[in-house]
């Protein structure tokens, strides 16, 4: 992929995660911050359906725009076929993982297997 | 061997000290970032101990739920709010928008691009941040 429309993706998803991240935070003060964090709290947060979503779009957004950021700065840093493939295959990986492993805290609690 | 000498890798990369707000904006920039990754992973892993039980969760928020956890939260707010307001700035500017126009290089070859509206800037991110900051600590000690 081009990097013009890598950068493209990279803006696209800090847009559309600085306003979701609004509404995750906005929704812990709507109650006190320690009050939102009590477990019924957090688990009645994870079964309203709409804010499930809007925790899943968080999590791929900021995975893509936090491991392509990574990937830009390691690049930065050292230039090279090899390790420029290495850092490109490593970020995805790692940007696949924290979003699987996200997927399933996501999926199971909304579904009330906790 | 003149590309090796000027290679300083890793500890160039890490000195702020040199051209100015910009290179320390830039630097910033990166160090939020790595930052956020970093605490994004740590919260994606936190949050997962809710599937182990109550009694899991709750262990995990006497470790977060602390002076300290509150302290490292109120700079992730810092870092969150600065790399918001400076990432826009650098979005505006990607896109041609307060960079000034292309002129002739006369001495002392001041770059348009690094103007005085970007500097400013850069100010107002580190002061939303430092605001953003103690609105946090503000709340998680307030209760």
């Amino acid at each position: 992929m081009r990097e013009s429309i890598i950068m493209k993706v990279h803006y696209g998803t800090a847009l559309g995660a600085v306003s979701l991240v609004a509404v995750h935070i906005l929704f812990r003060l709507t109650q006190g911050f320690s009050e939102s964090l009590q477990y019924e709290s957090v688990i009645a947060n994870y079964e309203f359906l709409p804010y499930a979503l809007v925790l899943e779009l968080i999590l791929i957004l900021i995975s893509i725009h936090g491991f392509n950021g990574l990937r830009v700065i390691l690049l930065e840093l050292k230039q090279g076929r090899g390790y420029e493939k290495a850092v490109t295959y490593g970020c995805i990986a790692a940007m696949v993982a924290v979003i699987a492993y996200g997927s399933r805290t996501i999926i199971l609690a909304s579904m009330g297997m906790s | 061997m003149e590309r090796q000498e000027n290679k300083e890798g890793i500890k160039g990369w890490l000195n702020p000290g040199r051209y100015g707000i910009e290179r320390f904006a830039y630097w910033l920039m990166r160090l939020t970032g790595i930052g956020l990754l970093v605490y994004f992973i740590a919260h994606i892993y936190e949050t997962s101990t809710i599937l182990n039980g109550k009694a899991a969760w709750e262990k995990m928020l006497e470790l977060t739920q602390t002076t300290e956890g509150h302290i490292i939260l109120a700079i992730v707010i810092g870092m969150c709010v600065f790399h918001t307001a400076n990432g826009i700035r650098l979005m505006i500017g990607h896109g041609g928008i307060g960079v000034g126009k292309p002129g002739r290089p006369d001495y002392p070859y001041t770059p348009r691009s690094i103007n005085m509206k970007n500097k400013l800037c850069i100010y107002a991110s580190i002061g939303l941040a430092a605001l953003a900051m103690m609105y946090g600590l503000g709340v998680m000690f307030g209760e």
